[in-house]
């Protein structure tokens, strides 16, 4: 059904929902994020991370085994099957090569077979303070590119939508407490960048639909966004598909390989990037261009002109104020209504492109109403 | 039509030439240190006492002095690079990391000491004797132990330290008579303020590369009285006179256990601002010098921000993980784009590898002639670009099936959603482009090197998706009959085509 492109969607009718949701995950991810803060590697922190093979190992054991080094007081744990990570304050080279070489007799390996990542106090906020100029400039240029290109309030809905992914991505890490190192850092900006590139070829569709069917003087925004969205929600999901493959992959290959670690914490910043990517530029990203299109001069006048023809074609009514804007749909619909409420926006289309409407199999001749307009 | 098929087969040509290439000239993509183990270190400067600027120069001397030491190891393929303010040492395999992380970390004083003794032609011949006598399994005990005591005598000294009676060190070159015995570093005469305190680069105030008619010289400032000028002054007049402790006449100036010079004393007594440092200089060389002594007078104290050790099973095994990784994501990805799209899909697998063929090839060449190394993070942001690379093939398929659902020939849709298709890629790639340089330019180590992959990958995209993907379609619905009779073959459902001619 999806694959024949028959089935039309009526996505401004899920914005309302779309809104609590993101609402929702947005309000948790920034109370997560306020209350309990990221659970930051030493990366960001300063410290000592080791880490060695060591099969069988038990974290008491290691814990035992690191007794007096001050490292037995720091954070102990497993990875994988039969490797044991340490951390610890400590970023002196003395203590540092202390606890690597317990660490070596305690899993009985060579001290160069222990894996040692050490960072000063003051390099985290060098570092993140150059992420976070560095992600302004972006920020700034791009909005200055999509205004070009497109026009200025995609550039302000599509900044909102990335924004809208990366709170939420960030919130997952603040909420389920995973550790923040430079690889989630950068599956970040993947996102960031991956959230874009799905809006702008979204952006691009309404566009494209828009230009042709504005002169026309018959449809509300909302209607050709719908429609636009119908037209690139197989690509939307298509490529989600084909990004996610991938990323998955790396998430399962990862847990079998002991080195693997950073690649399985990126697959899984990538994994809800991706997903919450996708679905803000079909319900975030879209309802906002909607909701700013709307109050034009121009899509103002031919919403309240579909509105008056539908209220003149009895039985329906469309009553386009703000909420109903925001919402995309005609809010008080009558039920008895002939007109098919799903698929009117590309039913509309149809009407307006082709002239063979009948020749398509499987689709029985709609009723049109609005001839007389 | 002919165009199409020359862009299809020239850009496919050119990634089958570029993989020859690569095999041939044996290149590889170099490895991060996280991929193949071994210790990298990021040293930054700490801020200089008197408020001074870090200048480039100074940096760039760190490097240098940093550079020489690392080669000391003895490891293959060392990288020493200045980022922005910040000195990034990396050494693969080697076998004490943390020693060698220390090593590299350390300050380099610059040191005066008088010349005992330099090696002339004559300690040359019997140098290279002794030698050949140790290579050569001839001659009894007696005569090789004499001679491992020659070869053992013209040793330089690893590690010098300041008080050392006597160290033998090398001036540029390595010609054998650029050797020379040094004796210790001679205390200051106010011991007051630092107990212990030696001739070091702490008397320097600074120094300048100058020229005159009798060509370039190099001006070293002290500082008044001791430490400063006294001290200096206290070692030229022995070496001046030639006193048991300095009977080579010579002062050497030493930076980190090698000579940048050294300079007979001409007079027993200097003004702390008339010293001049003659020799057959050029301006290179008298501005070199000018720079070490500035450097000794205020040494870059620098300190490890960042080091990581990766053993090398560890490095291994994530770089297995992520091959795999990335070799299953291609199959699945390929396995659900011939299942929905057919024969689409093959030429967008096509396109697919074309664009990695090229990749591997910029990559291989980038690590062997840039030295630029494919870390993890690079590695999974390549994982991560085939999702996006693939979304080109997808939104030109979608814009197909679009067209044909509203009523055009396979041809002419073929013909129309190309150029519209390609202006949305055009649009979102540009906004990834964006995105890499900015995060290339403005951020350092992993997040740099994601970036510049990040970029490399999308205009790949570009190209495979102009060059090769469109015009491969193309060729394919003029050729191929069964496009127009069998669409469900190219994954456009039967039931959305308008039969040939039908529409209007």
């Amino acid at each position: 059904m999806l694959y024949r492109g028959e089935h039309a969607f009526d996505f401004p009718a899920m914005w309302k929902k779309g809104l609590a949701v993101s609402g929702a995950l947005v309000a948790i991810s920034l109370v997560a994020l306020g209350v309990g803060g990221l659970n930051l590697g030493i990366e960001f922190e300063g410290g000592t991370s080791w880490e060695v093979e060591a099969p069988g190992a038990s974290v008491a054991d290691a814990r035992a085994a690191l007794t007096g080094t001050g490292a037995e007081s720091g954070k102990i744990q497993t990875v994988g099957t039969d490797s044991i990570r340490v951390r610890a304050d400590t970023d002196q080279a003395a203590d540092v090569v202390e606890i690597s070489a317990r660490l070596a007799e305690f899993a009985g390996v060579d001290p160069n077979d222990v894996s040692v990542t050490s960072v000063g106090p003051s390099w985290g906020d060098q570092i993140t303070g150059k992420a976070r100029n560095a992600l302004l400039w972006f920020f700034a240029i791009v909005a200055v590119y999509i205004a070009i290109r497109l026009e200025w309030k995609m550039a302000a809905g599509a900044l909102v939508a990335v924004a809208h992914d990366i709170v939420i991505s960030v919130g997952v890490y603040a909420v389920f407490r995973f550790e923040v190192t430079p690889a989630t850092v950068i599956a970040f900006l993947t996102i960031m960048g991956y959230s874009l590139y799905d809006t702008i070829v979204v952006y691009d569709k309404v566009r494209e639909v828009g230009g042709r069917l504005t002169v026309t003087g018959r449809y509300t925004y909302t209607e050709m966004m719908n429609l636009a969205l119908n037209q690139v929600l197989m690509r939307s999901i298509n490529t989600s598909i084909t990004s996610v493959l991938p990323v998955l992959s790396m998430l399962v290959i990862g847990s079998f390989f002991l080195g693997a670690l950073t690649l399985q914490e990126f697959a899984i910043a990538l994994l809800i990037g991706i997903v919450v990517g996708t679905y803000s530029s079909i319900f975030v990203a879209s309802a906002l261009v909607a909701w700013m299109k709307e109050r034009e001069e121009e899509h103002r006048l031919v919403a309240e002109k579909v509105a008056a023809d539908n209220d003149s074609d009895g039985g329906t009514r469309r009553v386009l104020d703000d909420d109903v804007a925001l919402a995309g749909i005609p809010a008080k619909r009558s039920p008895s209504a002939t007109r098919p409420v799903r698929g009117q926006a590309a039913q509309r289309s149809d009407r307006a492109n082709r002239t063979q409407q009948s020749a398509r199999p499987g689709q029985p001749p709609k009723p049109r109403k609005k001839k007389k307009r | 039509m002919r165009q199409q098929v020359v862009y299809a087969v020239g850009i496919a040509a050119i990634a089958i030439a570029g993989i020859a290439y690569t095999l041939a000239s044996g290149n590889e993509p170099l490895l991060g240190l996280d991929l193949q183990g071994g210790a990298s270190v990021v040293l930054e400067p700490e801020p200089l006492p008197d408020g001074r600027e870090i200048t480039d120069e100074l940096l760039d001397q760190a490097v240098d002095i940093i550079r020489n030491r690392v080669d000391g190891l003895g490891v293959r393929e060392p990288e020493v690079t200045r980022q922005g303010q910040t000195i990034l040492v990396q050494i693969p395999g080697v076998d004490d990391q943390q020693r060698a992380i220390e090593l590299v970390g350390q300050t380099a004083e610059l040191r005066f000491r008088p010349v005992l003794a330099q090696a002339t032609q004559q300690d040359e011949i019997e140098y290279n004797t002794a030698a050949a006598v140790l290579d050569s399994d001839e001659g009894d005990a007696a005569v090789r132990a004499q001679a491992q005591a020659v070869v053992d005598r013209w040793a330089l000294t690893p590690e010098a330290s300041a008080d050392e009676p006597s160290v033998l060190l090398q001036k540029d070159s390595d010609a054998f008579t650029n050797r020379f015995r040094l004796g210790p570093v001679p205390l200051v005469i106010d011991q007051g303020s630092v107990p212990g305190q030696r001739l070091t680069g702490e008397t320097l105030e600074s120094a300048a590369a100058r020229f005159t008619v009798q060509g370039w010289y190099v001006a070293p400032t002290f500082k008044a009285g001791s430490p400063g000028i006294d001290d200096f002054n206290a070692l030229a007049r022995e070496c001046n006179a030639g006193f048991a402790s300095c009977p080579g006449l010579r002062i050497a100036i030493e930076i980190d256990g090698r000579i940048e010079s050294a300079p007979t004393v001409g007079v027993a007594q200097f003004e702390r601002d008339q010293i001049q440092i003659t020799g057959a200089f050029t301006e290179e060389e008298a501005k070199d010098l000018a720079l070490a002594l500035n450097f000794g007078a205020l040494p870059l104290e620098l300190t490890p921000q960042e080091s990581r050790i990766v053993s090398s099973t560890l490095g291994e095994d994530a770089l297995d993980a992520g091959l795999v990784a990335g070799l299953i994501g291609v199959v699945l990805v390929s396995v659900y784009l011939v299942a929905y799209y057919r024969y689409l899909g093959i030429v967008a697998i096509l396109s697919l590898v074309i664009s990695g063929a090229l990749l591997w090839t910029i990559v291989a060449w980038l690590g062997e002639s840039q030295g630029l190394a494919l870390t993890l993070a690079g590695v999974t942001g390549l994982i991560v670009s085939i999702g996006v690379s693939v979304d080109s093939n997808v939104v030109y398929f979608e814009h197909l099936k679009e067209d044909v659902k509203g009523g055009r020939t396979l041809r002419s849709a073929v013909e129309r959603a190309f150029p519209v298709a390609y202006s949305t890629i055009v649009k979102a790639d540009v906004a990834s482009l964006i995105a890499a340089v900015v995060l290339y330019w403005l951020t350092v180590g992993q997040v740099r090197g994601f970036a510049l992959f990040l970029g490399l990958a999308t205009v790949l995209d570009l190209i495979a998706t102009y060059f090769f993907m469109g015009p491969a379609i193309r060729i394919m619905a003029v050729r191929q009959s069964t496009f127009a009779t069998k669409p469900s073959r190219f994954g456009i459902p039967r039931a959305m085509v308008t039969p040939e001619g039908g529409a209007s």
